[in-house]
């Protein structure tokens, strides 16, 4: 858990990068942070590890001053994955891998057992990649090494700059979904900063969208989509592609209607004509209530881009389907819904319809 | 091809003893440079704001001729190896630390960025990422100096500090001989480029080994050089003789010692071929050498700053002998016969030609002559400066050359005239003519033994023993002799002895 707490820096020239920011980033929680540029977002994040100190303020990590801390035990904890990649050219990628936990003083038989298991999670082939120079890889393969380069010591924090913003679409697309599914396993507190709207939405739990060195919505991504809080936000966000690649979360309807809580099914307070998703008291997802039936029913990924919700919908005949994050209930969805969406997403110019 | 060989045949003992005293000097001062620049390179890197001042200081080194700052360097410390390691150290410097800079403060940002980032302290991010990425960088700086320092140590000869600076020096001073100059010069080129090839080496292992190797392969070096300073005295003999370039001068050192040494029980050491007056001298003050043998113009016009008040042989040396005792507090035991004083001297073809008897002669055709002067003659009073002034010569074109290669410019028609030394050998070989000096324009150049006082107090025998040579060896014999040395290359050793048998001024059983 980090905690910002009345941050701000102004630089000696009387540039006031940051302005009063305070916020919380929560265990597990993947926050990215996003902005148009000069807004502080590097900044902000390059605090947590004491790269960049604070002017006045004080970042917590769970719940102690980072400055009480050592600053070289502070930052083995702290993964730090750069935009430049920057993996150490004169070393292997094996000895890339190792830097942390040598400093940290781990057995020399550990360190080569967590590289074998870390190149495995990446789906990178230890025996094939070990020993090369990292200029052998390309670039995609080389931001993998950077990734588990800053997961290496088992640290709770990640902090990632702009990580895939050097590579080409296809390895960008692939290693955000790399990080979506690894960040399933590994449960990490992951600062991420990004210029691209569509990873911030995708990656973050939450999203922090800065400007000229202040906060100015913090939200989970569907709710900076449905509730923009001022028009700056809305333009931000404004430049999205076509309705169809939008996922399904922001499209979900977040309201309870249609849910139904685990006591309320125990108690039969329900009617068998209609058609329920029901939670349980942590709103995770339990079962699809049909007429008057609990089943597993089909589920649609938070993430998942409305073209392949629709395919999935149009083979089923289900009406309602609801949408998780790592089985935890986001909102319910039906045709009714997405076609409302599009219909909100379309453009009439000249009583044209556009696209 | 075969004049080579023989030449090297002759100077085998010479020659291997040279490199050796070359590698030694120049690898030494190299890696003393390395231990000085290469961590202040570093630690410059970390504060930037100093970097470049320090940097234009090592710079400022470098622009000083080398030979100036060994003749500098006399006064502090002496002759031989330790201000030549020390003026070559200053020389290697600048490509080292200027590297050094480079390198850290040109590695990739972002990899500094990940490597802080990571945690790791400043020296642990020197030694593991910055200091590794700038090795190439670095090693090229010691390369480029080591290449610097392999060449400048050729001067180191001219201070006593050996090397192969010895034979191409003795080549210079032998009339440009060719071979011997190429036997000192093609070793020091080769030892550049072995030097190079063993860097290269050293580059890449300590490319892949770390920091760690790069330090424990510097500390072996210095452990192979340094030794045999370790395990030698510098100074063993009682009386140190110093000698200035050539053939004359090795010829009456090695007198003085033959003398010294059947009379008393001290031991002599020899320091031949010091390259210019004033660095014998600086040395004789500073104490490294006790006796060297100086000419009584050069004592007055050189060390008292004077002009001869006479032209008068004895006269000249009473005033040199008063001067050296008031000014300088040396003794300057009484002269040999022989004058060795300037001469111009041009071919025996231009001087019939022009019919050229005396200097005053050189007037009609000095719009069209060149001169070849050494740089010495061309400064002094009595020489180019007393020319222009009391014979009113004003030659078209003046070339400062060094002594060993005017005679060739002279016999090549690039000179007409040079300047010259009486007792020249090349006088013999080359069958110059001498101009005369109607004038007077040349004071008496005749050779005594100076040296200190209180050297004088210590050993007063010396001054008995080394008068037996007063008013001995005429021009005729001294130019045989010097001409023995050069043309038929015996050992001045020999030379010496030769001459004392023949006038029973010393026996041998």
């Amino acid at each position: 858990m980090i905690e910002f707490k009345h941050i701000k820096k102004i630089y000696p020239d009387g540039t006031e990068a940051i302005k009063d920011i305070s916020f919380r980033v929560e265990k597990g929680e993947i926050m990215t942070l996003i902005g148009p540029s000069g807004c502080g977002k590097t900044t902000t994040m390059k605090m947590v590890n004491r790269l960049i100190e604070p002017t006045s303020g004080e970042i917590y990590i769970n719940d102690k001053a980072i400055d009480s801390y050592n600053i070289h035990e502070l930052r083995w904890n702290i993964g730090y994955v750069l935009q430049q990649i920057a993996l150490f050219p004169h070393l292997t990628i094996d000895e890339n891998i190792a830097v942390v936990p040598e400093m940290k003083k781990w057995k020399r038989k550990a360190i080569k057992q967590r590289n074998r298991e870390l190149l495995d999670m990446v789906g990178l082939d230890p025996a094939t990649f070990q020993n090369k120079m990292p200029r052998e890889l390309s670039g995609g393969q080389q931001q993998r090494i950077g990734v588990i380069r800053a997961l290496a010591a088992d640290p709770d924090i990640i902090l990632m700059d702009e990580p895939f913003s050097a590579l080409d679409p296809i390895s960008r697309e692939q290693l955000q979904k790399d990080i979506r599914s690894l960040q399933k396993e590994i449960k990490k507190t992951i600062l991420f900063v990004t210029h691209d709207i569509d990873e911030a939405m995708a990656l973050g739990d939450r999203v922090c969208l800065m400007k000229d060195g202040k906060v100015v919505q913090l939200d989970r991504p569907q709710d900076i989509i449905l509730h923009p809080q001022s028009p700056f936000v809305k333009d931000f966000i404004g430049e999205r592609k076509s309705p169809w690649q939008t996922a399904v979360d922001i499209i979900a309807d977040p309201s309870q209607k249609h849910v139904l809580s685990q006591s309320s099914y125990n108690n039969c307070n329900y009617s068998k004509l209609q058609t329920y998703i029901v939670r349980d008291e942590n709103n995770m997802y339990v079962g699809l209530l049909q007429s008057g039936i609990l089943t597993d029913g089909i589920r649609l990924e938070n993430d998942l881009p409305l073209i392949k919700a629709v395919e999935i919908i149009e083979s089923s005949n289900q009406t309602i389907y609801p949408v998780v994050k790592a089985n935890k209930l986001v909102g319910v969805i039906s045709y009714r819904d997405i076609v409302a969406y599009l219909k909100s997403k379309a453009v009439v110019a000249n009583g044209v319809v556009q696209s | 091809m075969n004049d080579f060989i023989t030449v090297f045949q002759n100077r085998q003992d010479m020659f291997w003893e040279t490199i050796w005293e070359h590698l030694q000097i120049s690898l030494l001062s190299l890696i003393i440079a390395i231990v000085i620049a290469v961590p202040l390179g570093l630690a410059l890197t970390r504060y930037p704001k100093i970097a470049e001042p320090i940097i234009g200081i090592s710079a400022v080194m470098q622009t000083i001729p080398s030979l100036a700052v060994l003749a500098f360097l006399i006064p502090f410390f002496g002759i031989g190896t330790l201000p030549a390691i020390i003026a070559l150290t200053a020389y290697g410097l600048l490509p080292i630390l200027r590297n050094s800079y480079t390198g850290i403060k040109e590695v990739d940002p972002a990899l500094k960025e990940a490597a802080t980032g990571m945690g790791m302290n400043s020296f642990k991010r020197l030694t593991k990422v910055e200091l590794p990425i700038a090795m190439p960088v670095i090693m090229a700086g010691i390369r480029t100096s080591m290449v610097l320092i392999v060449g400048t140590t050729t001067l180191a000869a001219l201070i006593g500090a050996g090397g192969l600076g010895e034979l191409i020096l003795l080549g210079l001073d032998r009339g440009a001989d060719v071979n011997l100059i190429l036997l000192g010069a093609i070793p020091a080129a080769l030892l550049a480029i072995i030097l190079d090839f063993i860097l290269r080496g050293f580059e890449r292992i300590s490319r892949r080994a770390g920091f760690k190797a790069f330090l424990s392969m510097l500390l072996i070096a210095v452990l192979i050089v340094v030794s045999p300073f370790i395990f030698s005295n510098s100074r063993q003999a009682d009386l140190v003789i110093g000698g200035k370039l050539g053939a004359e001068p090795a010829i009456l050192i090695n007198m003085y010692k033959l003398l010294i040494e059947q009379d008393t029980d001290l031991t002599v050491e020899l320091e031949a071929g010091f390259g210019k007056t004033s660095l014998v001298f600086d040395a004789l003050k500073e104490g490294s050498i006790d006796i060297f043998p100086e000419f009584t113009g050069t004592a007055i016009v050189t060390h008292l700053g004077d002009q001869a008040n006479s032209n008068e042989a004895n006269q000249v040396y009473e005033q040199a002998k008063k001067g050296m005792n008031e000014q300088y507090d040396m003794a300057y035991l009484e002269p040999m016969k022989f004058n060795n004083t300037y001469a111009v001297a041009t071919t025996k073809q231009l001087a019939e030609q022009y019919s050229l008897k005396n200097i005053s002669d050189l007037k009609q055709i000095e719009d069209n002559i060149t001169a070849g002067f050494t740089l010495e003659f061309k400064d002094r009073y009595d020489g180019y400066v007393g020319m222009q002034d009391k014979y009113n010569l004003n030659i078209n074109d003046v070339r400062t050359m060094d002594p060993g290669l005017r005679q060739d410019a002279l016999t090549t028609g690039d000179v007409d005239i040079i300047d010259a030394y009486a007792t020249d050998s090349y006088m013999i070989e080359l069958d110059l003519v001498t101009l005369e000096d109607p004038k007077n324009l040349f004071p008496p150049y005749q050779g005594a033994p100076l040296m200190k006082n209180e050297t004088l107090d210590k050993h007063p025998e010396l001054e008995t023993i080394l008068n037996k040579l007063a008013g001995k060896i005429t021009d005729e014999q001294m130019r045989k002799m010097n001409y023995q040395v050069d043309y038929e290359d015996k050992s001045p050793e020999e030379v010496a002895e030769q001459f004392l048998e023949e006038h029973d001024l010393i026996v041998t059983e």
